[in-house]
């Protein structure tokens, strides 16, 4: 079973899902390291991404490129007016957070279930062109999710490490007070985070609706994967994010494949705990004072 | 080292800031909600229900109640350790499991099997307990949570037992006595009195301080001599016991018990209980209990709305006042202050 062809397609599998994961973590790591919020309503954020890509491609019909990017981009500005209303009062309040997000979480996930209904939809996908690679046949959509997915990765890369914007973010994550002592608008930045937080998650909620299926409850799972792949990699820290997306991204397309998906979030989620205990601050994260 | 407490920053104002002659006069709002006289004229009127109220659904409306308020009040006493369990419906799922087999498989008789309930439980919380609860704040809700999923998945996959996702049918009443309406529901009534009398007897003494100040300042509390990972532990059993108990009596009410009922949106449910009914009171989860339970039951048609609504409730309660709705008078109270200038 566990020959070439078999090994190979697993690890085409295991790029699809790691580059959805890490672009659903990321966002989260980023709210959580800059503001210090645990946000419950991620994956709300993402199923939202997903029913955007289906008006736009599956209903509008227009090009996948431009779709999939502006799907994202709505739900992102949209989410701006929460950041407003909702989010600014839990900023650097990490328990009360968790639980008003939540709310949110369960208010977004049922006003979907009142505008769309509960049965599952799903989001054609952007080519049905396969790949022949010596004895291996792939979907050339998987290549076309993990291609964007990499390129918003760099994208975010170059902008936090080359841009004036980038480095008062990145001053921020490491001391508020300090960096507004030194002039950083701290209102505007954590706008500006939060913008590319939801713009992330929603666009790996459109993946994963492609992947998968589309519902109003399907930010449940990619809440999951995004708390497995922070925890793993460490919380607030983005190369953690990384390692932990292509760690579960690998491991998940590997067991999923040879022993079942029961088998395959019993390792993850046993890893996970086992991780928590050990070393609670995670792969790569900074272990607190 | 310190650790710093789960609820520390969310300790109202007047615990820090306030001088403390304020202490006496805010804390009257909830004083009176527990007074003896006020639950004497609760539990009278709560026996002589079923004499006005005959009607099947009202009763078993009032017997999802005495159940969840057991949970959630098991739940309420983890939480005044200063751990929020995300996780808390999987021991009830455990309780429950365990006593339906015990009394369909084994034969066992219904007391037995509650005893099951409440002690499988708590010898599992025995095992994980010293393991999760050297967790503090964030990490400790994540692993709950990540618990949860695993026991759910577990008793999704384990068919031989379990049933797998099609759950457990046919479980028998108590006895055929207690399978009327009435009867069941004074058991019920009966559970629910105990253990919440149990657990506010509990917090009320010694040891309730001992648990208050492993929250408020865990270092501080180990200096001072008091033993707080075994205190920790202990209460973590006690709390995963009771609440398989509460399990065990779903079981036995439902009859049947399947892995969605104690999947994340229970485990939810009995936090958002505490959360919107004050974290800091037991009165809070029973508040919070007849809020989240009594209102959808009289509001069926509008199951979406319900949730959104909650929603939005859990946010402004932990926007702005995190005492919850049981401390509403003293919230007021501190809006006056406010305006008075004496901060």
């Amino acid at each position: 079973m566990f020959s070439p062809a078999v090994l190979g397609q697993v690890f085409v599998d295991g790029i699809g899902l790691s580059a959805i994961y890490i672009l659903i973590a990321l966002g989260f790591t980023l709210l959580f390291g800059i503001m210090r919020v645990v946000n419950f309503a991620h994956g709300a954020f993402a199923m939202l991404g997903g029913y955007a890509l289906y008006y736009l491609y599956g209903g509008l019909g227009l090009p996948y490129l431009i779709a999939a990017p502006a799907a994202a981009l709505i739900v992102a500005t949209v989410a701006l007016v929460l950041e407003r209303v909702v989010y600014r009062f839990f900023y650097q309040r990490m328990f009360q957070s968790m639980i008003g997000l939540l709310g949110l979480d369960m208010a977004i996930m049922y006003l979907a279930v009142i505008a769309w209904n509960a049965e599952e939809r799903s989001v054609p996908p952007s080519t049905d062109a396969l790949l022949h690679m010596g004895s291996l046949v792939f979907p050339a959509q998987k290549l076309i999710i993990a291609a964007i997915a990499a390129i918003a990765l760099l994208a975010f890369y170059v902008f936090t490490h080359y841009s004036r914007y980038g480095l008062a973010m990145r001053a921020a994550a490491q001391d508020v007070d300090i960096a507004e002592a030194q002039g950083v608008n701290s209102t505007a930045i954590y706008r500006l985070a939060f913008f590319i937080a939801i713009f992330m998650a929603a666009l790996a909620g459109g993946f994963y609706a492609q992947t998968y299926a589309l519902s109003p409850f399907v930010g449940e799972p990619q809440l999951m994967i995004a708390f497995i792949v922070v925890i793993l990699g460490g919380m607030g820290s983005i190369p953690g994010v990384a390692l932990g997306g292509l760690l579960l991204g690998f491991a998940n397309s590997f067991l999923g494949t040879f022993y079942g998906s029961a088998t395959s979030i019993f390792v993850s989620f046993g890893a996970v705990i086992l991780l928590l205990i050990f070393r609670p601050w995670g792969l790569l994260g900074v272990k607190e004072a | 080292m310190s650790k710093p407490s789960t609820l520390d920053s969310t300790l109202p104002p007047r615990f820090a800031s306030q001088p403390t002659a304020h202490a006496g006069t805010v804390r009257t709002p909830r004083r009176w909600l527990a007074h003896p006289a006020v639950v004497a004229v609760v539990i009278a009127l709560l026996i002589a229900l079923p004499f006005f109220a005959q009607d099947k659904f009202v009763l078993s409306v009032a017997v999802t109640t005495f159940i969840t308020a057991i949970a959630a009040c098991a739940l309420h006493l983890i939480v005044r350790t200063g751990h929020v369990s995300l996780g808390h419906a999987a021991f009830m799922g455990i309780g429950a499991y365990v006593s339906a087999i015990a009394t369909m498989n084994f034969g066992l008789p219904f007391p037995v099997a509650v005893c099951l309930a409440f002690l499988v439980p708590a010898a599992l919380a025995l095992v994980v307990g010293p393991i999760l609860l050297r967790l503090t704040g964030k990490y400790f809700v994540l692993v709950t949570l990540l618990f949860g999923e695993i026991v759910r998945t577990a008793f999704v996959n384990w068919t031989d037992v379990t049933g797998g996702s099609t759950g457990i049918s046919g479980v028998p009443a108590p006895s055929p006595f207690f399978s009327g309406a009435v009867p069941f529901y004074y058991l019920a009534l009966g559970f629910a009195i105990v253990i919440i009398g149990i657990i506010g007897r509990l917090l009320a003494s010694e040891t309730g301080r001992v648990i208050d100040s492993i929250r408020e300042g865990e270092a501080l509390a180990r200096c001072s001599g008091v033993p707080v990972l075994a205190t920790k532990v202990a209460v973590f059993m006690l709390g995963c016991g009771i609440v398989g108990v509460a399990g065990a009596l779903q079981a036995h009410f439902v009859r049947y018990i399947d892995p969605t009922s104690f999947a994340l949106e229970q485990s939810l449910n009995l936090v958002v209980i505490n959360v919107i009914g004050g974290m800091y009171t037991l009165i809070g989860p029973i508040v919070g209990t007849l809020f989240l339970v009594l209102l959808p039951e009289f509001l069926r048609g509008y199951v979406e709305l319900q949730h959104v609504f909650f929603g939005i409730v859990l946010i402004l309660v932990m926007a702005f006042f995190s005492g919850g709705i049981a401390d509403a008078g003293a919230l007021l109270k501190r809006i006056g202050a406010g305006r008075g200038g004496a901060r």
